[in-house]
């Protein structure tokens, strides 16, 4: 991301259409409220436009670098609300791509195309494994809390955990072939 | 390590690539990784995996709100960064600029270096380190550049306008010239001080001007008082000096 040495102002508009919305939702589902997705986005984004190019270009995508920045942001945030219990909804009807497919670049598409491979994997997951990784991705819970949660061994929780995220990558890979 | 210690390292590693490793486990597993490829692949093979969850997310619109006072935010960083730029620039600039003292007797006068005449007050105009003249495009005059010095302790004031290549140069507060002296403009050109063949004295109201006709590469204007016809070589230290900004 050369624009962020430069400190371009146009470029990171551009870079922030690309990437808000998706950054947004997934401040939200951690979240669960407007305000605090709100602040964590403006807090994440700008923290990236005063990060100098801190970008690792080897380690991922763009994108993926910035939904890691939001996501530990916003988890950090929930950590900081003591007591408070992340949203665990991540049902079929509530994964709806809301734009028209006319407007959406070959980019998005393939996205789009990504995140239905993922909802389809993840609704094939049995409920047990689906469950401890949302718990532990959107919800930031380490496999020890979500063993305390679910009241099942920490065992039970690494091995659902591993073979849930696995199967999801198969699916990936089985579309990407 | 046996295969199951490997085991528990390959769950370790699907927890760690989802954010779910317990936070005392995670320095441990780090410096695992770093000596274990087959955990490095297990952990490479997952993170598309891992990656591609936000993205399954349910899509909420950003408010238009959201982005513009992210954006706020940003250009009113950018001009800050701009102005400290500026600012910095400025600095250097002063700091490289030599005290006028040591630059005026550094200067190379047709050969011979400036020294100052012992007994004679001469009051000089001279401002350093840019601070104290305006420099600025002179209104409806094309490309014309003003350096200006306002009225100083000897009660002189000074401006050069410049345009292309040529310059005009105006005081006011000048003294009558006793008899037999005339003023003298020189110019500073990459350390070397040259004379403006056109002299100049000033009328009535103590307003003096002449023209420079060629002002390329020019760094600063003086004047002095010399006798009547002029001089090669000043004889007399400046009583004006404006720096000119190239």
């Amino acid at each position: 991301m050369p624009w962020i040495g430069r400190k371009d102002p146009e470029a990171f508009e551009v870079f922030y259409d690309r990437h808000g919305g998706v950054a947004y939702s997934l401040a939200y589902r951690i979240l669960g409220e407007r305000g605090a997705a709100e602040d964590c986005i403006q807090e994440a984004f700008i923290s990236i436009w005063r990060s100098g190019g801190k970008f690792d270009a080897a380690r991922g995508s763009v994108r993926s670098w910035t939904l890691s920045i939001v996501r530990n942001r916003a988890i950090d945030v929930l950590r900081s609300k003591a007591g408070k219990a992340p949203k665990m909804t991540f049902d079929d009807d509530e994964i709806i791509e809301s734009r028209p497919a006319d407007e959406l670049t070959d980019e998005e598409a393939m996205r789009n195309e990504t995140a239905t491979e993922v909802r389809g994997a993840l609704s094939q997951l049995p409920d047990e494994q689906s469950k401890v990784i949302q718990l532990a991705y959107f919800g930031g819970f380490s496999q020890s809390e979500i063993a305390g949660m679910l009241n099942v061994p920490l065992g039970t929780v690494k091995g659902r955990m591993r073979l849930g995220l696995e199967k999801i990558r198969g699916e990936l890979a089985e579309g990407l072939a | 390590m046996n295969a199951n210690d490997h085991d528990n390292r390959l769950e370790e590693v699907a927890a760690y690539a989802v954010g779910g490793l317990d936070r005392d486990q995670v320095a441990d597993l780090e410096n695992h990784l770093a000596g274990c490829k087959r955990c490095q692949e297990e952990l490479r093979w997952l993170s598309p995996a891992v990656q591609a969850l936000p993205e399954a997310v349910e899509r909420q619109a950003p408010p238009p709100e959201l982005k513009q006072r992210l954006m706020a935010e940003v250009r009113a960083d950018a001009a800050a960064d701009e102005r400290r730029a500026r600012t910095e620039e400025h600095r250097e600039r002063a700091e490289s600029r030599p005290a006028i003292g040591e630059w005026l007797r550094g200067l190379n006068i047709g050969g011979l270096t400036w020294k100052p005449l012992t007994g004679l007050a001469v009051a000089i105009l001279v401002i350093a380190g840019g601070i104290g003249y305006a420099v600025g495009n002179g209104g409806g005059s094309g490309g014309a550049h003003t350096t200006e010095v306002p009225v100083a302790a000897n009660g002189i004031g000074a401006k050069v306008v410049t345009e292309d290549d040529r310059g005009e140069l105006h005081l006011t507060g000048v003294e009558q010239l006793p008899k037999g002296r005339i003023l003298e403009a020189w110019v500073e050109r990459d350390g070397i001080v040259e004379p403006v063949p056109a002299l100049f004295a000033p009328d009535q109201a103590g307003r003096a001007s002449t023209t420079i006709e060629d002002m390329k590469d020019v760094s600063a204007v003086m004047v002095t008082r010399e006798p009547a016809g002029g001089s090669k070589k000043p004889t007399t230290e400046p009583f004006v000096v404006v720096p000119v900004e190239t």
